[in-house]
This record gives C-alpha cells, sequence and structure tokens, in this order.
C-alpha cells in the first residue's frame, strides 16, 4: 500500500469539509460551488478522452478535498495519506463508470466513502488483533522486571525487621541491608564483632521464624 | 511507498481514453436480451415441457411465472444501476415486490425425487435434469454479469454480487418453470446462493487483483 507523509494543500481547511459542492478550489477562489462541480465534470469528461492534463488538474484539484473527508474519520497522518491514495487509484480505476451528465461531487465522495470505511474496517482489525502495552503490563518472566512485586516485598522485610530485638534490628540492617562490614558496623554501632556475628545470626533465625508464620498463615 | 504527488503523476501517466458505460438500463437490457437467447437455446434443444398449454391456464402457475421473469427483469436493472458509485441504495428494493409474490408461489417439487424407483429398476430423477438446465442457464448469465460488472468489485462488491444473484437465481427459475414439470424454486433459490457466494467471492478476488494492476502502474 503507498504511503507517505504529504504536505496539507492550501485548501485542507474545515471550508473543505463541507459538502463536496462547497469544496475550496485553488484555481477558483470564490466561485461559486457549481462552478467547482462543473469544472471537475468537465475535467472528468476530458479525462475518460484521454485528456491527461485535464486528468491531473483533477486528481491535484480533488487531493485536498479527499483529505478532508479521510481528516475527519482518522487521526493519523499516514492513515490519511493512505485512505486518499487509495480514493485515487480507486478513481483512475473506475472512471469510465462517470457518466458526465450527473454531477462529480457524489461520485467522488461515494468511491472516497468506500474507501474510508475499508480504512476503519482495516483499522478495526489490526486494532483487535494488537494490544497496547502500558505500564501495568510490563512484567516479564525476569524477576527483575517485577518492580512493584520487588517493593512490596522489601516493605514485608522492613516490617519484619522492625519486630527484631533492638540489638538484632541494628545489626540486621547495617550488616544486611546497609551491606556494611562487621568492622564498619562494630565502629558505627559500639558492639563488638563477635555480639554482632551472633545478633546476625539470631535476627536471621527470628526473621525465619517471622516469615515461617506468616507463610503458615496464608 | 510513493508520495500523492508521484502517485497522481503515475496515474496520469497511465490515463488511455476509456469507453464510458452505457446507462444501466440498456446495460441490463443488454444482458437480458442475452438471458432470452440463452433459454430460447436450451428451450430448442430441450424441449418445452410437454404440459405447458395447460399449465398457462393455471393461474398459481402464471402468477408464478411472471413474479420470477419479473423478479429477474427488475434485479438485473437494480444490479446495474447500484453498481455505479452515485446512485442510491433504495435501488436495491426495486425487485421486492415481485419477489415477495414469487416467493409466495415456491413448490418443493424438486426437494424429494432425486432417485426415482419404479419397475426399471434405480434411475435418477428429474432433479438431474433440472440440475443440468440449472447449471446451463446459471454459468453463463452469471459469467456475463460478473465481467458486465466487474468494476463494482472496488464500490459495492456485496450489495452488487447478492442482486447478481438474485437476478440468476429468478431468471434460472423462470427457464425451469418453462421447460420442466417440476416446481424447482426452492432449489434453485438453494443452488444460487452459491452461485452469489462464488460471485462474492470472485468479486473481491478480481478486485485486489484489479487494484495491484492499477497501483503497479
Amino acid at each position: 500500500m503507498p504511503s507517505s507523509s504529504h504536505d496539507r494543500g492550501p485548501d485542507s481547511t474545515p471550508a473543505a469539509e463541507a459538502a463536496p459542492s462547497s469544496a475550496a478550489h485553488p484555481r477558483s477562489g470564490q466561485e461559486s460551488p457549481a462552478a467547482h462541480e462543473l469544472d471537475w465534470s468537465v475535467c472528468m469528461a476530458r479525462a475518460q478522452g484521454g485528456d491527461r492534463d485535464a486528468y491531473r488538474r483533477l486528481l491535484e484539484d480533488v487531493t485536498p478535498y479527499l483529505r478532508s473527508i479521510a481528516a475527519r474519520h482518522f487521526q493519523n497522518s499516514g492513515d490519511i495519506e493512505d485512505t486518499v491514495q487509495e480514493v485515487l487509484l480507486t478513481v483512475h480505476a473506475v472512471r469510465h463508470t462517470y457518466d458526465p451528465a450527473r454531477p462529480f461531487g457524489p461520485w467522488l465522495v461515494a468511491i472516497a466513502n468506500r474507501r474510508v470505511v475499508d480504512g476503519l474496517r482495516r483499522q478495526g482489525r489490526s486494532r483487535a488483533r494488537e494490544v497496547a502495552l502500558d505500564i501495568e503490563h510490563e512484567t516479564f518472566a525476569a524477576p527483575q522486571a517485577n518492580l512493584a512485586e520487588t517493593a512490596s516485598d522489601g516493605r514485608v522485610l522492613r516490617d519484619a525487621v522492625e519486630q527484631l530485638p533492638s540489638g538484632q534490628r541494628d545489626a540486621i540492617r547495617m550488616l544486611k541491608l546497609q551491606e556494611m562490614s562487621l568492622k564498619e558496623a562494630a565502629a558505627a554501632s559500639g558492639m563488638s564483632v563477635a555480639a554482632l556475628k551472633v545478633a546476625t545470626h539470631r535476627g536471621l533465625k527470628n526473621l525465619r521464624k517471622i516469615f515461617g508464620r506468616q507463610g503458615g498463615k496464608t | 511507498m510513493i508520495t500523492t504527488p508521484d502517485l497522481i503523476e503515475s496515474l496520469v501517466a497511465g490515463a488511455s481514453p476509456v469507453r464510458r458505460l452505457r446507462p444501466p438500463a440498456t446495460r441490463a437490457a443488454l444482458w437480458l436480451l442475452f438471458a432470452a437467447a440463452i433459454v430460447a437455446l436450451l428451450a430448442v434443444s430441450h424441449g418445452l415441457r410437454p404440459d405447458l398449454g395447460a399449465r398457462l391456464h393455471q393461474p398459481a402457475f402464471v402468477t408464478g411465472i411472471v413474479a420470477s421473469l419479473l423478479t429477474g427483469v427488475l434485479a438485473a436493472v437494480a444490479s446495474f444501476v447500484v453498481s455505479l458509485p452515485d446512485r442510491s441504495r433504495l435501488w436495491q428494493l426495486l425487485p421486492l415486490p415481485a419477489l415477495a409474490v414469487w416467493v409466495s408461489t415456491i413448490g418443493y417439487g424438486c426437494l424429494t425425487g432425486w432417485v426415482e424407483i419404479g419397475p426399471d429398476g434405480v434411475r435418477l430423477g428429474e432433479v438431474v435434469d433440472c440440475l443440468a438446465t440449472l447449471a446451463l442457464t446459471s454459468v453463463p448469465l452469471s459469467l456475463a454479469m460478473l465481467v458486465m460488472l466487474r468494476y463494482a468489485a472496488l464500490l459495492q462488491p456485496v450489495r452488487v454480487a447478492t442482486m447478481g444473484g438474485l437476478t440468476v437465481s429468478a431468471i434460472a427459475a423462470t427457464a425451469l418453470s418453462l421447460l420442466h414439470s417440476l416446481d424447482a424454486t426452492v432449489m434453485v433459490l438453494v443452488l444460487n446462493f452459491g452461485v452469489a457466494a462464488l460471485f462474492v467471492g470472485l468479486a473481491s478476488v478480481f478486485g485486489n487483483k484489479m487494484f495491484s494492476l492499477v497501483a503497479s502502474r
């Protein structure tokens, strides 16, 4: 499918979003709407006869109007341009079905609506298959990714440490949570290294008991 | 990836003169002439049903055959009109009154009698003959309509295919009523659902091919 980003024409204004007969026209400025219709109709009649200049003028003139139709249904500029190009391709393929005795606008709008509906269906299908990822869904197999769970685990651990006797609590905090060395912890707390080791050992034992109780409860 | 101005240039470069379509009524008339020729050829080769003269005096039979013919004619006109992008979709309703009358006259003959067991042993029933007539009517008419409405694949494939399927069904049922002694409309309708589905499938395939053909220019 061809696609491109394309600069919006000078007449892709809300005025061009009105009925086809009132679509703005780059060359005709303030002419009456009927004049645009007639102009497009004449261009298409000539294009059917093989007049390439008339055909180019017609396609260039209707493109901003088609873009305004597509912009009513799509937000993405790529989707809008895709739809415009599909309408142009369809116009080219079925240009022999246009009867110059009839107005050009309804013929063009019917084709444009058809391609817009196709585009919306395609968009609906792709959206049905795709899932938008947001923060809540960023949980993967690797434990490091489970940030929310890690945070709750940390809170549970801190609560358990709070329940320990003060000596064991300080020892666990310094040696295990703050990852201080025995010497640093001894200097900071004024406890001996041996006393710190004993307090850490007992603290870990008590923590196991606490978590064992909590596990038994759940 | 191609930009829109480049696409326009490529379309303009491939813009050879095209022949405008004739008015839908004229095209429907041409198709109906073709259908009449097919049915006439079948009548010559197969022969009309033996009791046709007597049946034409029965109001129910005449009502059914006129309704199916009228359904075919109106559905043909509707098919060619709704195939154009700027015509109202209300044209689809055109054959509905005739269709309602036709459906109300449907019989069930062809649903039975696939195989007959008689003194001469087992032989294929009239249904097989019916099927042959049905195929000889439906296939060329469907193909002709498919070719004449191929551009509709890009516009209203399902709508046009449904209308085309109804047209072919109605004409085939009319032909069967004239050629066979069975009231075959139920079977014709069932089989022509298949024709309509084929129509839709081919239309979507042709549509994609036409599209890629145009896009590659």
